[in-house]
């Protein structure tokens, strides 16, 4: 699994750097877990959502639960792999507000992952949209 | 009474792919896949399949990390997830 | 009346059953090109949920191995439409040799480009306009994965144009062959590309993948790298049967999503989409 911090023994001088961890606030979500698809029975067809197209998200922040809003909005991040540009920053800090915390930028971006999920996984939604239904 | 232990499943019954901040695990017992965040996969390293108490388990984390926010009801929660999806079993 | 057809496309053979002959006619027709399997892995079949439905406004009803309880039936005139949707959903429910992904691929130098998304988001539109600037095709509707190798197989069946792609791309292709317009479809108009000889000459031969892109119609051209998790995700709701392989679904996809570089892209026409999926290309 992923490492632990580095200390050697019982002793820790202060200077040992551990590696930081968040337990996050409660309400926040630490597991996305793949939803199976249930094929052909007709709760999960009758279940099936249509997903959202991702609306000109390439330039989109991320707010706090996950979704995706303009950039440059208060309180949100820039998007997943989307890299800060220069008026990004300038706007940021005109408006007065800098993007968070490390753990809130973070527990953003789980509930964009978990947002990603719409309805289960695959072959359900696809074969539902395939084909008309009575 | 006393305090349930918190265990993580066996070893064997875990695939773990390292992506980005998250960490892909297939449990092999369930067939499910699950991508856990900072303090999921932590948490079910320092349980470990020996299994800790929900104290023990705080101790620890304090110890090993420098956690910042030690907070007995996130951290129930964090357990609650993990015991919900079937990668840590409480006993 | 039995109508019967067999084709292989790729490594998968069908076997489509008609009580009509037209569809049939009309598979014969465009997969002209296309060799006969062995033995079918899938049949489909084409039907009348009631007898005088054969007769009177005649309806479709699709079946097969791996029927969808509540479809509801295709007017005859879409009947071609009914066997191609009824190949994707034996795919869809019943394919475990390879992973699945809903996505586009194409080919050149040797190495596939994967175009997964939504519908409307341009797969199947942007593979055919590809194909006629010296990538081959290798399917729009199901990009194959062998979780041994973790090469691409082509799949290429007809290429479903919808709406105001079919005249895009009959443009574009004005030598290529093209199924009837199938007007008022659920979906709206379709009409079919059929993919050129040496595309169906190649389905043969798998490569590696070595670009994905999430494409995106309709807005400012823009890009951005997309992350391994969310592209894990991604996929995840873009496959049929990731769940149903088990644990060489996640291997296989665990692997696609470290060892390919992914972005998406926003683009607000094709000639602009093109210009950046070559300039992502040339850049890999």
């Amino acid at each position: 699994m992923s490492e632990k911090g580095e200390h050697e023994g019982n002793r820790r001088p202060a200077t040992t750097r551990r590696r930081a961890l968040m337990l996050g606030a409660t309400g926040a979500v630490a597991v996305v877990s793949i939803r199976p698809a249930l094929a052909q029975t007709a709760a999960s067809v009758a279940h099936c959502e249509i997903p959202v197209p991702d609306a000109g998200r390439a330039g989109s922040y991320v707010a706090a639960d996950g979704s995706l809003v303009a950039p440059g909005t208060t309180g949100a991040f820039p998007g997943p792999g989307h890299p800060l540009k220069g008026e990004d920053v300038k706007n940021a800090l005109a408006g007065g507000q800098l993007p968070g915390t490390t753990a809130d930028q973070s527990r953003a971006y789980t509930n964009y992952i978990r947002k990603l999920q719409s309805g289960t996984s695959g072959f359900t939604c696809f074969a539902s949209l395939q084909m008309p239904r009575g | 009474m006393a305090e349930p232990l918190f265990r993580m499943a066996r070893a064997e019954a875990l695939r773990i792919v390292h992506l980005d901040s998250f960490v892909a695990v297939f449990h092999r017992s369930s067939g499910l896949t699950h991508l856990l965040a900072a303090p999921a996969p932590e948490i079910m390293a320092t349980l470990g399949e020996a299994g800790l108490t929900r104290v023990a388990l705080a101790e620890k984390l304090v110890a090993d990390f420098d956690l910042e926010d030690l907070d007995d009801a996130a951290l129930a929660e964090r357990l609650d997830e993990l015991v919900a999806c079937g990668l840590v079993a409480a006993a | 009346m039995r109508h019967v057809f067999s084709v292989r496309i790729g490594p998968v053979g069908f076997r489509v059953g008609s009580t009509w002959r037209t569809p049939i006619e009309q598979l014969e027709a465009l997969y002209a090109n296309y060799p006969r399997p062995e033995v079918p892995d899938f049949s489909v079949r084409l039907f009348p949920a009631r007898p005088w439905r054969q007769f009177i406004r005649p309806s479709v009803t699709i079946g097969g191995d791996f029927m969808l309880p509540d479809a509801l039936p295709l007017p005859l005139a879409q009947g071609l439409l009914a066997a191609e949707m009824g190949m994707n959903l034996q795919m869809a429910l019943g394919q475990r040799r390879y992973l699945l992904l809903h996505a586009s691929v194409v080919e050149r130098d040797g190495k596939a480009l994967l175009m997964s998304g939504i519908s409307g988001a341009g797969k199947s539109t942007l593979s055919a306009l590809l194909s006629a600037r010296g990538w081959r095709f290798m399917g729009d509707e199901f990009a194959l994965i062998d979780p041994e190798t973790g090469l691409l197989h082509a799949f290429p069946r007809l290429v479903s144009l919808k709406n105001a792609a079919i005249d895009v791309v009959t443009n574009a292709l004005p030598d290529a062959r093209f199924g009837p317009l199938l007007a008022g479809t659920p979906k709206g108009d379709i009409r079919h590309l059929v993919p050129d000889a040496s595309a169906v000459a190649a389905m043969d031969t798998p490569v590696p993948p070595a670009l994905l892109l999430f494409p995106s119609y309709g807005f400012e051209a823009d890009e951005r790298l997309v992350p391994l998790s969310e592209v894990f995700v991604r996929l995840t709701q873009a496959s049929t049967n990731y769940v149903a392989l088990g644990e060489r679904g996640f291997d296989a996809l665990a692997r696609l999503v470290k060892t390919v570089p992914a972005r998406a892209i926003d683009y607000p026409d094709t000639d602009s989409a093109v210009k950046q999926i070559e300039k992502l290309w040339a850049a890999l």
